[in-house]
């Protein structure tokens, strides 16, 4: 099984599954309104509207892409914040710097001792309207996974052996470059970094998605995206009426197939980064 | 080893902490925004006695004074008005009723999970249901909240606030947090992890040669990371819980922050975070508890059999 699906397949499907998810984003529409419009709900295939339409004779394949780069560039950051802060922890672990590791071992105490959720409310409570987005609430999300990462990653360093470990290749004559940058992070750490990096950035796809609907619910402007962005949340709600006989089956399953599609890039990737 | 107090007293301390710290963390925001709080509540473009309001809800001396009279009052469990959500309001009755709620939503919850801990620690739990459970916990507690909310709908329609029908959101609520965003998954596959890679260890193989239970001789040393992985799932699911009340229509402590997020009314935001920072510091004492325990089982001098 593992021959079969080797780093380089699983490698393969998960980039196709992040362009099929994020690079439509880069060619979304500024508004849903522009360009022709179609009949209402009108289903998958249908001429112009390939994924169908929504009530007002949108083509659905434009909220697609409109949710695409809604979430693309913050979820993105967040995932490299995430490594960034694993690195550093990986990397103090081996430092052999004790007192500084207790500190981030106790404010990582106190930041992760607070429901996410509730911060990131206060986050967005607290975000000017003028100034709604997602990265702020992203960003913030990535500082509440860090100390996570970072213990994981100075786990990883530990079993390693931390600053015997640094000591011995010292002893070959390697380079401090060498030593943390290609030993230490690159091949040890690059794992468990990818699998943090990567479960943050679905994390807050999942998070925007969530934030979206109870907005979208409530007929309330999102926290994560302007009035004239649309996000996949969007089809979710909007696929729900077909529990109440809507004629609304195409967006319900478009907006669970973009979910699925999110959480099988998070598995592709984990994979990946863990096959030999 | 010889300072095992120490980390159960800095998690005291964070207990003691946490609650004090939210509130102010909260209040410093709020006059680190652009403009005056009573202007950002009630414009005075558009709203008008800007300054008696200001007087009213105590943001006219400053942000200390604020935050001061603010804990002192929520420390006799007066937590003020609803500034927008309702204005004038009690936000301590909102509170009061939404709390039970919301500990009755994750307790259900908490449930499965540790029946799944329990039964992966046990082996009772084979390691190929594994696989399942992780493809279940893929799924965001967005999706499965609808389709439960879905089926709340479609069964009681017009009757979905009834006391009945608010039982089944409540069950299925419980059923929803424990299943999605891994919480449940994350629950079995992560105690299976530490129970397991304790089982490889030699004291413990010592213990079985000489007939004795290998759980019970591996538990003391596990227990405190078991007890963080439980905490850290609690606080999941309190996380979690934001989502599922606001879809599934459960009026608790989650629901609550989110009206008053949308509403920007931040009495009730102050309070239910406030709350929410309560139960955070109630487990991390509970943590605190386990490992002091487990400390000073594990230095009680061995029974020695005649």
């Amino acid at each position: 099984m593992d021959k079969i699906f080797s780093r380089r397949v699983l490698g393969v499907l998960a980039v196709l599954a992040f362009m099929l998810l994020f690079v439509p984003g880069l060619f979304a529409p500024e508004h849903l309104a522009d360009g022709a419009s179609f009949e209402p709900w009108l289903g998958f295939g249908s001429e112009g509207a390939p994924l169908g339409t929504d009530r007002s004779g949108h083509p659905l394949h434009r909220y697609a892409m409109q949710g695409a780069a809604v979430v693309a560039g913050p979820s993105l950051i967040a995932g490299l914040v995430v490594m960034a802060f694993g690195v550093m922890g990986g990397l103090l672990a081996c430092a052999g710097w004790p007192r500084l590791e207790a500190a981030v071992q106790g404010l990582g105490e106190l930041i992760g001792a607070l429901p996410r959720m509730v911060v990131i409310l206060v986050v967005a409570l607290l975000l000017p309207k003028d100034a709604r987005s997602l990265t702020p609430i992203a960003l913030t999300w990535a500082l509440l996974s860090a100390p996570g990462a970072m213990d994981e990653a100075a786990s990883v360093a530990g079993r390693l052996g931390g600053t015997r470990f640094v000591e011995a290749l010292r002893a070959h004559g390697f380079s401090g470059f060498r030593i943390y940058l290609v030993h230490v992070v690159g091949m040890n750490l690059r794992p468990v970094l990818v699998r943090q990096g990567v479960d943050t950035l679905v994390q807050v796809v999942f998070l925007e998605i969530g934030l979206s609907y109870l907005a979208v619910q409530d007929s309330e402007p999102s926290f994560t995206h302007g009035d004239s962005t649309r996000s996949w949340a969007d089809l979710l709600y909007m696929g729900y009426g077909y529990f109440l006989e809507v004629p609304s089956g195409h967006a319900l399953v478009l907006g669970l197939g973009l979910v699925g599609i999110v959480a099988l890039f998070g598995v592709l990737v984990n994979r990946a980064a863990r096959a030999r | 080893m010889k300072r095992w107090w120490i980390r159960p007293l800095v998690r005291l301390f964070a207990a003691l902490a946490l609650p004090l710290a939210v509130p102010g963390v909260i209040t410093m925001f709020i006059w680190a925004l652009p403009g005056d709080p009573a202007s950002i509540i009630c414009p005075p473009q558009i709203c008008s006695g800007t300054a008696a309001l200001a007087a009213k809800w105590g943001l006219d001396q400053g942000p200390w004074h604020f935050y001061s009279q603010w804990v002192a009052s929520a420390l006799q469990g007066d937590f003020g008005s609803s500034w927008r959500m309702q204005p004038g309001f009690p936000v301590a009755e909102l509170l009061a009723d939404s709390v039970p709620r919301t500990a009755a939503l994750v307790a259900l919850a908490f449930i499965p999970l540790l029946l799944g801990a329990i039964g992966s620690a046990t082996r009772i739990i084979p390691k190929q249901v594994d696989v399942v459970l992780s493809a279940v916990g893929l799924t965001p507690a967005v999706v499965l909240s609808l389709l439960a909310a879905a089926w709340v709908t479609l069964t009681y329609g017009a009757m979905a606030y009834d006391p009945e029908a608010m039982r089944v959101k409540l069950l299925l609520g419980a059923l929803v947090l424990g299943l999605a965003d891994a919480a449940l998954s994350g629950a079995v596959v992560g105690v299976r992890g530490i129970t397991e890679s304790e089982r490889t260890q030699r004291y413990v193989q010592m213990a079985i040669l000489r007939g004795e239970g290998e759980l019970s001789n591996a538990l003391p040393n596990i227990l405190p990371a078991l007890a963080g992985q439980m905490r850290a799932r609690l606080l999941g699911l309190l996380s979690g819980a934001v989502i599922v009340e606001v879809i599934i229509r459960i009026d608790g402590l989650g629901d609550l922050i989110w009206q008053g997020t949308l509403t920007q009314d931040f009495a009730v935001v102050l309070a239910a975070a406030f709350g929410f920072a309560l139960l955070s510091s109630l487990m991390l004492v509970l943590q605190a508890l386990v490992e002091v325990g487990v400390a000073l089982h594990v230095r009680k001098s061995p029974r020695v059999m005649a």
